[in-house]
């Protein structure tokens, strides 16, 4: 029997697994996907090689990538983008990490404490997770964002808008400023150069700005795995789970196991309560079945897995919210089109912000040509000049907000890739119970058992959440208008889920969340949730890596402290960041 | 078959793109169609591959409406453009991959699909230009369907997706029903095209509304759903699709065996793949830390 299972190794479960094994505990993760252990072997930098969600190497599915991707119904015009394997989606992430607005918990008292979605609020406070937010900071590391053209651009932009310049970690009032993000800086010949031969490692260290984050990070070429620049779970926290008795004192290194698809969860009565035994995996090379028990099992799946995997476990599920509650920042795209190159899409692919305590946020964001053309089709708005499909709203941009297509389209991109400053909505979206995922009605379950259906409604959201979105658009297209484009367009995104948070919610009630305040399940004992399916809310629209993170070493702890009688260690310990030496040594050792 | 029930049959046969392509693949032509021995399994044999150039066209005509360029699809749709376009870029090849390998329909959705899709086209009462053809190949044509259908545990994501966008297609031109190219989409114009997507993602579609009639619980408005979900993502994988290296990667090699169409069109990577760029300008304000 194992100490701890983890199932999932994205943005969450290696977080609890190398805190784990840095207290000497037995640790198995087990993840569905790939392990890409050679990046330079295995992966290119292109698009659809990368990113196709069918076929590309961070699609959702298994290793061998002449087998079908997994199905997930989506009964709506909307896109769930899920990355499996080692890193999960923080693989094509883009190294955000924000803290949450101090508004969330239920703590705040400040002056628009009613302004947020005050009914479903974290369970505890923001001073409370405040250490656990600065250990991750220090572990990843996070650091203040480099610039390149377009967040100089970018930041023309607020500055025509008279914003003030955040210079904190935490976000207290309307600002903006550099992102706070986990990518080490650049140094040496990096960002400094164009010239292959001059961006090896360790004459080029941290980021190159190659543009390449939403395929990977594999640079600088010849750099070890935890020296990437960007500091997906696969170069950070999972280096560290299985090199644990390399940099802790009596650690104990995790076990990893891919391809292995977690198929039930297994919960037995013991002294009157439900309690979680273990899980039952399927490889998905050799679909062979196998178990293990253990005295704790941690969900890290993700928002869309986690619901499906409690209810294919025939898991109790007593005040139906299992799976309800998805917020998704209902993002949105502007873009502007400049007469000059503003630096598209080179360089980390955003690193520059603008927060909106309790609305929301905007950042700029790079992609190479593919994925803007797909951004530019992604609406539930029409197609401009056409069609709106009922909406088509207008304001501070160009026409009715709409897709971008055909002669349009090659107009807006003919050569102009470069001249393009394109910002991403983030919406202090509100839990709502109808955005869910269930199991799907249509025959076609996968081998792993029924699939899931995300069901997002692009239109019935709350009034907050609707005028929210409204205001950071036109936000978004003042800063773009406001840093010297000469045309502006709203794309109106229909529901594109990139963020996804609080499917299996922590909250103080029990009657709308599945988590208790210690992230364990209020009806299977002995069973916890530490990916961003766990949070309560939206985080107010701040990207959910960071508070995922801190949250998850947060239930680390609690962990330890009731099922091992341990003691807890962020406030008394140091971290020990990502980068260290002891953990690149002993990856190499380990041929990793 | 009636005669009243062989009409809509042939309606929506003709409307899919079927009838005229398996008239323009000289499949009605065939002896099997007229004087029949095995009438059904030769026809099912030869709509296979009438079905696959009927989605391969229809795929075609999607691509450029997304991507427009010198081809003739462009053409057709009033928008030829000089410089190469989805055409060039392998779109159409691109669309058909993806929506193979995205989901195949099982026919417990597509049988009453098939039945909802017919039952629309007898609601509609769009006046279809009169064709020639004898009830009897009609009544082929849609047996061997039929018997198509049947006899596979699924049916190809493009043929379903061809079908939708030319069923669409001939309520908003009946005229496409006939015509150069292979596929009554195709004969459309760009505004045609757009109107065809107006009407598959109307958030309550009388077309929509029809498709859900036929499906039972837990299914109801998965067909309608997925239906919408199809309009958007049609969209966005041709565009996906015509912007990136698709048609130019060697998979073994893992690299490009030619500058693809999309890089050219956007001016992105003008001397190739990079390992990085000298664009880092510092850090704002000069400030490289913060905290509290």
């Amino acid at each position: 029997m194992r100490d701890v299972i983890v199932v999932g190794a994205g943005a969450g479960g290696p977080v609890v697994a190398k805190e784990l094994a840095a207290k000497g505990l037995d640790v198995l993760v087990l993840e569905a996907g790939p392990r890409h252990a050679d990046p330079r072997a295995e992966w290119t930098s292109f698009e659809n090689d990368a990113n196709n969600p069918l076929t590309g190497f961070l699609r959702l599915g298994p290793t061998d990538r002449t087998r079908p991707a997994w199905f997930r119904e989506l009964p709506q015009n909307s896109f769930v983008w899920q990355v499996s394997g080692v890193g999960g989606t923080t693989q094509h992430f883009y190294g955000n990490y924000p803290r949450p607005y101090p508004g969330v918990f239920d703590d705040y008292t400040g002056p628009d404490a009613a302004a947020y979605d005050i009914q479903h609020r974290f369970p505890f406070g923001f001073r409370e997770l405040l250490p656990y937010l600065e250990w991750v900071e220090a572990t990843a590391p996070v650091a203040t964002a480099a610039m390149g053209h377009k967040e100089q651009t970018f930041f023309r932009g607020c500055e025509s808008l008279g914003l003030p310049v955040q210079t904190t970690k935490t976000t207290r009032e309307a600002s903006y400023r550099p992102q706070q993000n986990a990518v080490l800086q650049p140094h040496g010949t990096a960002g400094r150069s164009a010239d292959t031969d001059l961006l090896h490692y360790p004459r080029a260290t941290g980021c190159t700005f190659c543009g390449y984050c939403f395929q990977g990070c594999m640079r600088p070429v010849g750099a070890p795995r935890n020296q990437y620049a960007k500091r997906s779970t696969d170069n950070s926290y999972v280096p560290m789970a299985l090199t644990a008795d390399a940099w802790a004192r009596g650690g104990k290194p995790s076990t990893l196991i891919t391809d292995a698809y977690v198929t039930r969860i297994h919960a037995e009565t013991r002294n009157g309560k439900l309690t979680a035994s273990g899980v039952t995996w399927k490889d998905n090379t050799t679909e062979t079945e196998h178990r293990e028990d253990a005295r704790v099992v941690v969900l890290a799946g993700g928002c869309v897995e986690n619901p499906r995997l409690w209810l294919n476990s025939g898991l109790p599920n007593p005040n139906d919210w299992v799976g309800r509650g998805v917020t998704d920042h209902f993002l949105d795209w502007v873009v502007g089109v400049f007469d000059d190159p503003v630096g598209n899409p080179k360089g980390v692919g955003s690193a520059a912000r603008a927060d909106f305590p309790s609305k929301g946020g905007l950042e700029n964001v790079g992609v190479p040509p593919a994925l803007h053309a797909f951004a530019m089709n992604f609406s539930d708005s029409g197609i401009h000049g056409h069609y709106a499909n009922g909406r088509g709203p207008v304001g501070p941009w160009d026409g009715p907000a709409g897709r971008l297509t055909g002669p349009m389209l090659k107009d807006l991109m003919s050569g102009r890739l470069e001249n393009l400053l394109s910002v991403v909505v983030l919406t202090d979206d509100d839990v709502q119970p109808e955005n869910r995922v269930v199991r799907s009605g249509l025959p076609l379950g996968d081998e792993h058992g029924p699939v899931p259906k995300v069901q997002m409604w692009g239109r019935k959201r709350t009034r907050r959440t609707l005028e929210n979105r409204e205001f950071l658009a036109r936000r978004a297209a003042e800063v773009i208008r406001g840093a010297g484009a000469k045309r502006v367009y709203r794309i109106d995104w229909a529901p594109l889920l990139l963020h996804i948070q609080s499917s299996m919610r922590m909250g103080g009630s029990e009657r709308d969340s599945v988590l208790d305040s210690d992230a364990q399940s209020r009806a299977v004992r002995g069973l916890y949730i530490a990916d961003t399916s766990a949070l309560a809310n939206a985080l107010g629209g701040p990207n959910p890596t960071l508070t995922t993170q801190a949250l998850a070493t947060r239930t680390a702890e609690k962990i330890f402290a009731e099922h091992f009688g341990g003691d807890p260690w962020v406030y008394a310990d140091n971290p020990v960041v990502s980068t260290d030496p002891r953990i690149t040594v002993r990856l190499g050792q380990l041929g990793l | 078959m009636d005669e009243a029930r062989t009409w809509d049959r042939r309606g929506f046969l003709t409307r899919i793109g079927l009838f005229g392509a398996a008239g323009a693949g000289g499949l009605l032509a065939a002896p099997a169609a007229a004087a029949p021995r095995e009438p059904i399994e030769d026809v099912v044999g030869l709509l296979r591959p009438v079905l696959d150039e009927l989605a391969r066209d229809t795929m075609t005509g999607l691509s450029v409406f997304v991507c427009p360029g010198p081809d003739a699809h462009s053409v057709a749709q009033g928008t030829r453009r000089s410089e190469p376009g989805a055409v060039e870029a392998g779109t159409p090849r691109f669309l058909l991959d993806a929506l193979n390998k995205f989901m195949p329909l099982p026919d417990e959705l597509l049988r009453p699909a098939v039945a909802a899709l017919v039952t629309a086209l007898s609601d509609a009462g769009v006046h279809l230009p009169i064709l020639d053809g004898l009830p009897n190949v009609v009544a082929t044509l849609d047996k061997a369907l039929a018997k198509l259908l049947q006899n596979n545990a699924t049916v190809p994501l493009p043929v379903v997706a061809a079908a939708l966008l030319n069923l669409v297609a001939t309520g908003v031109k009946p005229a496409a029903v006939a015509g150069p190219l292979g596929s009554p989409f195709s004969r459309l114009s760009f505004a045609e095209k757009a109107t065809v997507f107006s009407v598959i993602e109307a958030p309550l579609p009388d077309l929509v509304a029809v498709l859900d009639v036929h499906l039972p619980q837990p299914l109801k408005a998965s067909l309608s759903g997925l239906l919408k979900f199809l309009g958007g993502a049609l969209l966005e994988f041709a565009a996906f699709g015509s912007y990136s290296e698709f048609a130019v990667f060697d998979p073994v090699r893992r690299k490009l065996i030619a500058r693809p169409v999309g890089w050219t069109l956007s001016g992105y990577q003008p001397d190739g793949p990079v390992e990085g760029w000298d664009e880092f300008l510092g850090y704002y304000q000069g400030r490289q830390e913060v905290r509290g």
